[in-house]
């Protein structure tokens, strides 16, 4: 019997090959890998749409506060995406020189090619109220939407909603609302009435804080690895999750907090001071609400829950991008599609010219495009798994087997997210699924 | 003897934590009688966190505050003791488990130099910032 030493330079493994069904990315991602392959059409995709996306995003976030902190418990809230100067001239935390984390390079201000869709729309230049009612408009229902996946889910790790639960808040949030509607009997009438009515809508306009907060990071996020890939300093699909990893670090301790301004003092309905995080409270309750379950919406599909196809347990639902079929999604009014539709108006000309080389061309655009974001958040996705790893397990070049069992494990924990039919993980392992 | 942050000045491989207690507000708490458990990160430990990571949390002293409340247990444990169970209660509110007892562990980080002996707790020295979750 012979032995054979491997050749020096090539070390052998320490711990045996896993046998999941999803065994060829777990080794990806014990290597540092994404869900998504490394390849170059993969990292077109993905940063095209990272910035077709951050376009609307750097809407959805401003308004998302203007929402909360200025229209807050608006009656009649027909105007609430006219959102006003001040919100779209906010300086973003994050961004511009003012920023006390000044590491993405864009600045502060609402993005140009933002500034100019508002005003012309898909249309024409026309009064704003024009284009709000002939739809011609960033899609904040899309934004609502998410902010509704977080707040019926809930139970997403963090303590956001516990505290939404607490007395302390109740008491914030009295304060506000009596703050809101004084010398408004009709209102104060209702509120005595009906007092969870109106909390439960001050619990809204908070996870509506919340989401601004979280998406106000990954605008300029989107926006810096659009220009590194348009500088050619990112040249791969793991360097395009890294840099999202180190993203999610240095803002995690990012405050999550909620504050309504009310004739011009400052309610803290939740105060900085309780010292929720934008990792905690916001970026995982997102992923897992809006990645993994969100709801299932009315569309070309329907789902009968009698029979079964919706499951009872709400950690069990998957209607989220991970695992959506695109094609009966694209449908008018469906959250994602609204999302898609927003996208479409900044498309890089890049993924432009790709849409047109595959499948029908301009005519399934917003189906390509939907699968080019679900590329994309498989690797968001997957950036937050290479995080969680981070934070709470081991190095991947660690040399002890019985860590690396543990990163093993949790890998496949993570995978078994995927093993039910109606996963897109197996399908974007191809760059025939378009 | 001393305090636990006068033994972990005079060490001089703890000044980020230092610094970190200072900045969120924590030292007053930490001077009082106790007694506490300090999980306590070297320098290096901080030092490998990714970029701005600390920086956002020095600039945001509530949160850094329970991030570093992760790393203190109420009342003054040995590494026996910590070893006799599987998880125990951090200030912060999250579990802390004891991932191995040999070499010991607690959650991802390896203790370096367990049992130091202080007026007011003990000091556990790990090698990595441990985060909740």
């Amino acid at each position: 019997m012979t032995t054979t030493t491997p050749p020096a330079g090539i070390r052998t493994p320490l711990i045996p090959p896993s046998t999941h069904p999803y065994a060829e990315v777990i080794h990806r991602l014990e290597a540092g890998g994404s869900m998504l392959p490394d390849t170059p059409e993969n990292l077109q995709q993905i940063i095209g749409i990272y910035k077709a996306y951050a376009v609307p995003m750097d809407f959805y976030w401003r308004d998302l506060l203007y929402i909360a902190e200025q229209v807050f418990l608006n009656p009649l809230p027909a105007f609430k995406y006219f959102i006003s100067q001040e919100y779209l001239d906010r300086p973003n935390s994050y961004a511009g020189d003012q920023s006390q984390l000044r590491i993405w390079r864009g600045g502060e201000k609402a993005h140009p090619e933002l500034l100019a869709f508002m005003e012309r729309g898909e249309t024409r230049r026309m009064p704003k109220l024009l284009h709000h009612l002939w739809h011609d408009r960033v899609n904040m229902e899309f934004a609502e939407a998410c902010m509704r996946a977080m707040l019926w889910h809930q139970g997403m790790g963090g303590r956001f909603n516990d505290y939404l639960e607490s007395e302390a808040y109740r008491a914030n949030a009295d304060r506000a609302i009596k703050a809101y509607f004084r010398g408004n009997p009709l209102m104060l009438g209702l509120y005595a009435l009906f007092p969870e009515m109106f909390l439960e809508q001050v619990r809204q306009l908070s996870t509506t804080a919340n989401l601004g907060l979280f998406w106000e990071v990954m605008a300029p996020v989107f926006f810096e690895m659009s220009d590194l890939y348009d500088e050619g300093q990112l040249t791969s699909v793991p360097q395009a999750m890294d840099f999202l990893v180190n993203g999610i670090f240095a803002v995690a301790g990012r405050p999550i907090y909620h504050h309504v301004f009310i004739r011009g003092e400052c309610f803290e309905i939740i105060p900085m001071s309780e010292g929720f995080t934008w990792l905690y409270e916001a970026a995982l309750p997102y992923v897992e609400a809006v990645f993994y379950r969100t709801s299932p919406f009315r569309g070309t599909k329907s789902y009968n829950a009698q029979a079964g196809q919706v499951p009872a347990d709400q950690a069990d639902f998957h209607y989220g991008i991970l695992y959506a079929d695109v094609f009966p999604v694209g449908s008018a009014g469906i959250p994602p599609t609204l999302l898609m539709q927003d996208m479409l108006h900044f498309l890089p000309p890049y993924l432009q010219e790709l849409y047109r080389e595959h499948r029908r061309g301009e005519e399934d655009q917003l189906v390509q495009l939907g699968i080019t974001f679900q590329r994309s958040m498989y690797n968001v996705t997957s950036a937050v798994i290479q995080a969680l790893r981070c934070a709470l397990l081991y190095p991947l070049d660690d040399t002890d087997p019985k860590h690396l069992l543990a990163n093993r494990q949790f890998f496949e924990a993570q995978m078994d997210r995927f093993l039910r039919p109606e996963a897109r993980l197996p399908d974007i392992q191809s760059q025939d699924y378009r | 003897m001393a305090t636990i942050l006068e033994t972990a000045a005079a060490v001089g491989c703890f000044n980020t934590l230092l610094a970190a207690v200072d900045a969120a507000g924590l030292r007053g708490a930490l001077e009082g009688p106790g007694p506490f458990t300090v999980l306590a990160p070297v320098d290096e430990a901080f030092a490998a966190l990714p970029p701005g990571t600390l920086q956002t949390l020095v600039d945001n002293p509530p949160q850094l505050a329970r991030i570093l409340k992760y790393h203190v247990i109420a009342g003054a444990h040995s590494r026996a003791a910590l070893c006799a169970q599987p998880e125990w209660p951090s200030l912060e509110g999250a579990p802390i488990p004891i991932r191995s007892t040999d070499p010991f562990e607690v959650k991802n980080a390896t203790v370096v130099t367990a049992d130091v002996a202080c007026d007011n707790g003990v000091v556990h020295v790990i090698n990595r910032v441990i985060l909740p979750g």
